[in-house]
Formats: structure tokens, C-alpha cells, sequence
């Protein structure tokens, strides 16, 4: 196993440097305006876009570039260890705006994966169970409801009605865990619920389908005519094996989630890592988009490569090969 | 440029409305007149924008965005300052760490100031601010790696100046600090508006024992010194031993917040130009706009901060009697307009200019606008403020007229059967640059169709609001014409528009924001690599720019200028100006009296008065 983990982890590093790359060349290669230019400000003379362009380290080769960036990751920069250089934006460490950033960026997505799993997967086994009847149908037309329901549209509802009409939320922004359990906890529920709910009613559809397939199978039948108690061949039989394909989405999900929760952090103030990477490409901040990029590349590779070793643990089928 | 970030108007129909109901109302040349007497202290002002959008990172020397200059103005003080309100009053100019506004002597080349005594650094400098900690600000714009971003107010101005110091250490010789109250300017030549541009934040006292240790572009703007009422708070905390003991003030951190507490330094005795009723100001980073407006609704804020009010929202607040006086539009000092280009064809003839002009619906932009709440119609180059309203409110050299628009294009070459309507090749599929973004996207169709009534076919391309100034910019692009473009002044003098908008020096390969090329002699298109076309001449309108600019006198000096405004738009034609826009602000129930301060084109934040129980906790 450490062998396939190892090999893996080789492709996890030539996967991020593929996609640096591919991000360094789209940006500074062929960036949609000069960052010079638009930094340099109002009508800048040629030495003071030059001199802004030597200060963003632009006005180097291509390659060059790019070969500091790599080595600023690995050794650490003026601003420490990784090293991504300064925002162009805020004139300030990029490293600094990541570590203040990425944390919030992974509670919600954690706090969500959370909720919608306490949700999705318990409502999917009952459905399944009790196929047909009105509780199957009930929720899974509330699923269908929460699956089609854009987050952005969620999240305003839920701040209109629960902060604005009913004040039982303190609406959004984000207050650290240190400061006050009870309020960061009172911040963060709302846009956990509002991200889960998506999620979570997908979840559902999804575990209902496998298990009502797996339910199916002959060695569920064998397991039964073992004399198991239903309860048993459901949860032991049955949910363990429709579960794998959860597994892997949810490693998925989740490594998207550390780039991807653009809407909800925007509609919730929460000043996450997707809001400011979505931010930075519009201001063509791009040490902040390329280390957001970073991050993400590397969340979602060794996301995947938990997931491949969880999967394997789960079904004995699998093999590390 | 936008130094005030436009996310305004969507809907029309609704803005439509709205402006109806307010009737083209606002606070034009006062406060809301909700208190006659005067309002009470204390308090916090709490307001939210979604972006900070700074151009330097706060650093004051390279640093000229709208909504910093706004803060400053609660931050530092310069030698000369404004009375931070709405209105002509608002844009005169008045002593601040200075004692008088000086008439120059030696023909316009010396400017002696006298500057008050007793007045401090805030914490944690804590010491007497004297004319050296001016000298210094100067000596760091002069400073090529600080890359000063309006630096060019003072290179080849003030003697010595021409921003290639490689440190902020070298003196300047045109600038004397002969004791530590007294300060000379010794001019290159007389320039006229040298005072407003001693009023720009790049030139408020700066203490050497910190900004020493931030030598690049924007490195001090978390570490700003307050020299005025406000300080950033835990500027206290901020420890000078050494470069390295440095750390970030605690209350700006770019991404999340900006908070001023009251510099305990300060003496109101000293400055007759700020109330600072509250006791705090917060500026807080909201992501979501209509969740900013919901909170100024709520109570949790007391006003918006450079977001320009969704139309929802000002349709809610216009048709409620109750709420209708809390929605305050003043103007923003700041001209759009389409701008054509001289060296591209078909716009190398002013007579299709012309014609562009009289053909442009201008009534039809407003609306996409927003209507008369948004802004007014503009008819010439500078706003009426900025030229002391010297052209009239009649002034309409191509009022809106099909007819004219067809006979003026008869004249031109590119109409060979001479019936009204361009014919010719050249006006075909032509590049037009605009934004993608409301209300650029509304207003698009309406250039497009007022465009086609004579006979030009324009193929828009819509970029988002950098990449199309970006392109626009950039002289060898050659774009026909863009609908993008916008201008406000930096300073209450018409040269921040004709100086740097229409002079032959101003004409940069990239980064040019004389899109027209006005100006542009055979000379300069070689060295920028472009040809004019055969038989085009180019108006050289750098000699009477220079004129207006050795004029001292404030009257004469307007009208210098608004003279050039009309020669332009008469005889040069380089743009469709078609909108004056005003700065739209909500406020809460809780401000007990609004004032909006003309000179940042923002709210003034020392003038405005809360009466609410927050703290700055």
C-alpha cells in the first residue's frame, strides 16, 4: 500500500505542475490586460509601468518566472514558507491572505460535507427501504426541489427570512471560533444548511438508487436466507457497499468545495479562498489567482488519492495496485 | 478612468421610476437639511463596501482612488485642504496644516507656507508634524521605486522633481524647509493650480521613522501615520524600534476592514474644516451588495460606502415617503462619453464626428443610466462644476437632431453620394469597445442604432471594465471607438481634464488615456510607430492648454478653460460627452445629518453625524 501511496503522490506533484503551469502561461503569458499597465495607474509615463513591472517580478523571461514561483513554493519567499509572492492588489503577502482565508473556506466546506451527509445519506437509506411509499416520494421531491435550487438563491432566502424577517440569525460575516463558540457557530449554520441542501438532496437520490440496486443483488438474498436480521443485511450488506460511490464523490466535492464555494461565501460575506480567487481574476491579481489555483490543484489531487485508498478499504475488491 | 467603481443601474424601466419619483431630487450643494442645528457627537459611523479597490494598497503617495481619498481626508491633512462638503463650496480651497492659502511670488514661481503651530502625529509617533515631515511625503513621490501614480503633478513642476530618486533620502532643491514651520516651493514654471495639487493626499506629513522601512509601491498603507482627527485603530500598537519590529496596524487589513478611531493627538482648536462628530469610522468588506443595503435598512449599518445602490433598492426607498430623504445624489465631478479616433477612419474627419454627435440619443444613454437620478446629460468636455458652470446650463453645441447628424455627414469624404448616410468602406464593421457590464451592456444598442441612422456599422466587443481600458489604451490598437470611457477630476481644476486628456505629452503608447490622439504631431506618431492618415490634421491644442495653466487667477484661469472646452467640442470634436453622473448614497435613520464631500466625490466622513450607541469594539 505505502508503495501505490508514494507513486501516487509523485503523480499528485506532476499533476500541480501541470496545472501551475498551464495557469502561469493563460495568466502572465497571455493575461487579458498588462498587470503593469493597470497598476501603474493614472496615466503612468513607460518608467513607471517599467519600474511597476520589475517590482512584479514581470519583467524577467517567461520561464524564469515561472522557475521562482516553483522555487518561492518550495523554499519559502520574504513572506515565508510557501512562498506566493505579493498580491498585486493589496500590496501585501499573498501567503498571509491564504492562511487568513483557507481556513474559513475549509469550515464551511467541512461544516457542509457534515450536515449534508447527516442528511442526504440517512433520508437515502430510508427512501430506499421504503420505496414507493409516501415518505420515498415526499423526500425525494424535496430533493429534486434543493438539487434544482440555485445557492445563491438559497442563501438570500435563507438570510431574508431567518436574518431580515425573523432576526433569529446574525446574518453574515464570519467570527472566528476563538472569539466565541456560540457565534461562530451561529454565523456559520445558516450557510452550512444552505450549501448542504444542494448537496445533500443529491446525495440522497444517489444513495437511494445504489442501495435500492445493491438491495438486489443475490448476496443480499444469501444474507437474508443466513437468518441475518434485516437491519443487519441493510446496514452491514447492504449501505457498506452502496456507500463507495458516496466515497468518491465526496472526496470530490470536497476538494472542489476548497475552490468552489464562490456563491456561498460571496452571498455570506464569508472571505473565503473562492470569493478572492473569483475576486483576483477580475482585478488580474495574478500571484492570488495562481496560488489559489495551487492550493486547489493540490486539495482535489490528494483528495482523490484519500478517496482511492478509502475505496479500497471499503470495498475488498479493490486492490492498491 | 474610474476612480469611483460603477456597479450602478441595471433595470432602466425601474430606475426609470425612480427617477421620477425623486423627482432628479438629492442633496445638490448641501446636506440633507435634516438638522438645521447642530448635531449631536458620538457614535460610530459603520458602513460596508464590497471592495476595497485600492490603486497603491493605501499607500497615499502613489494611492488615487476616490473612496481613499475620502478616508484620508479623516486621516491626514495636508498644507491646503477643503471644507469636505457638497457643492462649489466643497471644491474651493482652504488652509489646513497651513496658516493661509499664499499668493505665489517671483512671478508664479514661489509658494511660501507658514504652517500652524502645535499640531502632531498621531500615535505612535506622537511628536510635532514640522515642514521637514512635508518635505519628506515629497522626497518619497520623487522615489523611483514608489512609482508614484499622480507623480507627474510635480515632476518637471517643483525644481528638482522628476521622480528618478533612488530613495526617498534625497532632498529636492526646489523645496526648502529654512525651520521647522516654514516651507518654499521653488517652480519650474507658474502653474496655476500648483495649491490644489499640495491638496492631494501624496503630500500629507509623513514621519521618516516609518515609512523609512517601506520602499516599494504601496508597502505603507498599512502602516499610514495619522496627521488628522481619525487614526487607524491600533495604530498605537504599531511599534517603530525597528524595520523589522514593524507589523501591520491591527484595524486595516485590505481584505476585511478598515477602521478609524480618534487620534488623541488631535486639536479641533487647529482645523476649522472637520465637525468629526463621530467617534469612529468602520469600514467593513460585505461581499454581497444587496446584503449591504438590507443592513443600511436594518439599522446594522448607517450608510453604503462606493456602491452605487442597486435599482430594487432605490426604487424601495423613492416611493416611500418615509425613506425618501435618506437617498442623497450629488455630483460626482466626472464626465462619460464615447471617444473617437482621430488616426482611424472613418474618424480622421470632424465632420463625421460631428455627425456622431448630433446623431447620439443621448436622452436614451440617461435612461440606461437611470435616469435624472443617475446623472445629466453632458453636452461639453469638463463638468459644469469643475468650470465654475462658466459654459451655462445651455450650452449644447450637437443637440440631438437626425437631420443635422445627415447633413453634417454629407460634407464628408466617407459620404460619396452625399445623402447623409457614410458609404464608404471605412465605416463598415468597425471596433467598438465597450464594458460588459450594466449600464455599459443597456446603453449598447442605443450607440449602435444612433450609430447605423448614418451609415456606421460598429462591431461591439465587450470586455470587462480593465481589460477594456487596458485595450483602449494602448495607442498602437488603433481602436475606432469606445463606449467605455470615463473621466473625474483629481483635483477641483479643469487641467486634471484638458491637461492630462488632450496635451501632446500625454500621448503614451500604453496606458495613453487621450484616446482621440488630440494633440498628436507627426513627431510623436513616429515615435509611437503609427501613421496619420493622408490629409488629416491633428489640432495642436497643447499651446492654449499651457496658456489656461500659467494663469493664477482662479476667474480668469476658468475661463481660460472653458473656452478650451468649447474651442474642443466646436472645432476639434474628439468625443460624445453624454453623461455627468451623480454619487448615490442610502443612509440609515440613525444619521442625524449627511454630508457629502465634493472634493473625494464621496461621502465626508467628518462631516457626517450618527446618533447610534455602536462602538468600535
Amino acid at each position: 500500500m505505502w508503495r501505490y501511496i508514494v507513486r501516487r503522490l509523485l503523480w499528485v506533484v506532476l499533476v500541480v505542475l501541470i496545472i501551475t503551469a498551464l495557469t502561469y502561461t493563460i495568466f502572465f503569458v497571455m493575461p487579458p490586460t498588462d498587470p503593469a499597465v493597470q497598476f501603474a495607474g493614472k496615466n503612468p509615463t513607460p518608467e513607471q509601468i517599467a519600474e511597476v513591472r520589475r517590482q512584479f517580478g514581470l519583467d524577467k523571461p517567461v520561464w524564469v518566472q515561472y522557475g521562482l514561483f516553483l522555487k518561492h513554493i518550495f523554499t519559502g519567499d520574504e513572506y515565508g514558507w510557501p512562498g506566493f509572492g505579493f498580491s498585486f492588489v493589496t500590496r501585501s503577502a499573498v501567503r498571509d491572505q491564504m492562511v487568513d482565508r483557507l481556513p474559513i473556506t475549509i469550515q464551511l466546506a467541512l461544516g457542509a460535507a457534515l450536515v449534508w451527509l447527516c442528511i442526504g445519506i440517512p433520508i437515502g437509506i430510508v427512501s430506499a427501504i421504503k420505496r414507493r411509499s409516501l415518505l420515498d416520494r415526499a423526500t425525494m421531491l424535496t430533493a429534486l426541489f434543493f438539487v434544482s435550487a440555485p445557492v445563491f438563491w438559497l442563501g438570500l432566502m435563507a438570510l431574508w427570512l431567518f436574518w431580515y424577517k425573523l432576526g433569529i440569525s446574525p446574518g453574515t460575516g464570519y467570527v472566528p471560533i476563538g472569539t466565541s463558540f456560540g457565534n461562530w457557530l451561529s454565523h456559520m449554520i445558516t450557510p452550512w444548511v444552505v450549501l448542504a441542501l444542494l448537496y445533500a438532496a443529491f446525495y440522497a437520490r444517489m444513495t437511494r438508487g445504489n442501495l435500492i440496486e445493491t438491495m438486489g443483488q443475490d448476496y443480499i438474498r444469501t444474507a437474508r436466507v443466513k437468518g441475518l436480521p434485516e437491519w443487519k443485511v441493510i446496514l452491514k450488506h447492504g449501505v457498506r457497499s452502496s456507500l463507495t460511490p458516496v466515497v468518491t464523490l465526496i472526496g470530490l466535492d470536497l476538494g472542489a468545495l476548497l475552490g468552489g464555494a464562490v456563491i456561498t461565501e460571496t452571498v455570506f460575506n464569508l472571505q473565503g479562498v473562492g470569493q478572492w480567487a473569483v475576486n483576483s481574476v477580475f482585478q488580474g491579481d495574478l500571484p492570488a489567482v495562481l496560488a489559489v489555483v495551487t492550493i486547489v490543484a493540490l486539495a482535489v489531487t490528494l483528495m482523490n488519492l484519500i478517496v482511492d485508498v478509502v475505496y479500497a478499504y471499503l470495498d475488498p475488491r479493490v486492490r492498491y495496485t | 478612468m474610474g476612480k469611483r467603481r460603477l456597479r450602478l443601474v441595471g433595470l432602466a424601466l425601474a430606475l426609470a421610476l425612480v427617477a421620477a419619483a425623486c423627482g432628479g431630487g438629492g442633496d445638490e450643494g448641501g446636506d440633507t437639511g435634516q438638522a438645521s442645528q447642530e448635531p449631536q457627537r458620538g457614535g460610530v459611523y459603520r458602513t460596508a463596501t464590497t471592495d476595497f479597490g485600492y490603486t497603491n494598497g493605501f499607500d497615499p503617495t502613489g494611492e488615487y482612488l476616490g473612496a481613499a481619498f475620502a478616508t484620508y481626508n479623516a486621516l491626514l491633512r495636508t498644507l491646503l485642504a477643503y471644507r469636505f462638503v457638497a457643492g462649489a463650496p466643497g471644491n474651493e480651497l482652504q488652509p489646513d496644516l497651513a496658516t493661509e492659502v499664499p499668493q505665489p511670488t517671483d512671478n508664479g514661481l514661489t509658494y511660501t507656507f507658514k504652517l500652524k503651530p502645535n499640531i502632531k502625529f498621531g500615535p505612535p509617533v506622537n511628536r510635532a508634524i514640522t515642514s521637514k515631515d512635508i518635505a519628506y511625503a515629497f522626497q518619497r513621490i520623487n522615489t523611483k521605486p514608489q512609482a508614484a501614480q499622480y507623480g507627474f503633478y510635480y515632476f518637471g513642476v517643483i525644481k528638482g522633481m522628476d521622480g528618478q530618486a533612488k530613495s526617498a533620502d534625497t532632498k529636492i532643491s526646489g523645496i526648502e524647509t529654512p525651520d521647522d514651520q516654514t516651507i518654499i516651493f521653488r517652480l519650474e514654471k507658474p502653474t496655476g493650480d500648483f495649491g490644489y495639487r499640495l491638496a492631494l493626499a501624496a503630500t500629507a506629513p509623513i514621519p521618516e521613522e516609518v515609512a523609512k522601512c517601506h520602499t516599494k509601491a504601496g508597502d505603507y498603507g498599512r502602516y499610514v501615520i495619522s496627521s488628522g482627527p481619525y487614526m487607524i485603530q491600533g495604530s498605537d500598537q504599531l511599534k517603530t524600534d525597528s524595520c523589522g519590529a514593524q507589523k501591520p496596524i491591527s484595524g486595516f487589513d485590505p481584505s476585511k476592514k478598515l477602521y478609524l478611531v480618534r487620534n488623541p493627538n488631535y486639536d479641533q482648536a487647529t482645523d476649522t474644516l472637520r465637525k468629526n462628530y463621530v467617534d469612529g469610522i468602520k469600514i467593513d468588506i460585505d461581499t454581497n451588495l444587496d446584503d449591504i443595503f438590507n443592513k443600511v435598512e436594518s439599522g446594522a449599518l448607517d450608510g453604503n460606502f462606493t456602491d452605487d445602490p442597486p435599482p430594487t433598492v432605490l426604487q424601495r426607498y423613492s416611493t416611500d415617503a418615509n425613506k425618501r430623504n435618506q437617498i442623497h445624489a450629488n455630483s460626482g465631478d466626472r464626465t462619460w462619453y464615447i471617444t473617437m479616433n482621430w488616426i482611424t477612419p472613418p474618424f480622421d474627419d470632424i465632420h463625421v464626428r460631428k455627425a456622431v454627435n448630433y446623431a447620439m440619443d443621448k436622452q436614451a444613454l440617461l435612461r440606461a443610466w437611470g435616469g435624472t437620478i443617475a446623472g445629466d446629460i453632458a453636452t461639453h468636455i469638463a463638468p459644469p462644476t469643475v468650470l465654475s458652470d462658466k459654459l451655462g446650463a445651455d450650452y449644447n453645441p450637437y443637440p440631438f437632431d437626425e437631420n443635422k447628424a445627415k447633413e453634417e455627414m454629407k460634407q464628408s469624404k466617407y459620404d460619396t453620394n452625399k445623402d447623409g448616410v457614410c458609404d464608404a468602406s471605412q465605416c463598415k464593421n468597425l471596433v467598438m469597445i465597450n464594458r460588459n457590464v450594466s449600464p455599459w451592456t443597456q446603453m449598447e444598442p442605443v450607440v449602435v442604432s444612433s450609430l447605423q441612422k448614418i451609415g456606421i456599422q460598429v462591431k461591439p466587443r465587450e470586455l470587462a471594465s480593465s481589460a477594456a481600458y487596458t485595450t483602449i489604451q494602448t495607442v498602437k490598437n488603433k481602436i475606432p471607438i469606445a463606449l467605455n470611457a470615463g473621466w473625474g477630476k483629481d483635483y477641483p481644476d479643469a487641467y486634471t481634464f484638458f491637461g492630462i486628456l488632450f496635451a501632446t505629452d500625454g500621448i503614451i503608447p500604453t496606458g495613453n488615456t487621450n484616446y482621440p490622439l488630440v494633440s498628436l504631431t507627426p513627431e510623436k506618431a513616429s515615435e509611437l510607430g503609427v501613421d496619420i492618415p493622408a490629409g488629416t490634421q491633428i489640432p495642436n491644442v497643447t499651446p492654449d492648454i499651457e496658456n489656461c495653466q500659467k494663469e493664477t487667477e482662479s476667474d480668469a484661469r476658468t475661463t481660460c478653460f472653458a473656452d478650451l472646452d468649447k474651442k474642443l467640442m466646436e472645432t476639434a470634436v474628439p468625443w460624445v460627452p453624454y453623461l455627468w453622473n451623480k454619487v448615490v448614497y442610502i443612509t440609515a435613520p440613525s444619521v442625524t445629518r449627511y454630508e457629502y464631500d465634493q472634493s473625494s466625490g464621496e461621502i465626508s466622513f467628518v462631516n457626517t453625524a450618527v446618533n447610534n450607541n455602536a462602538t468600535m469594539s
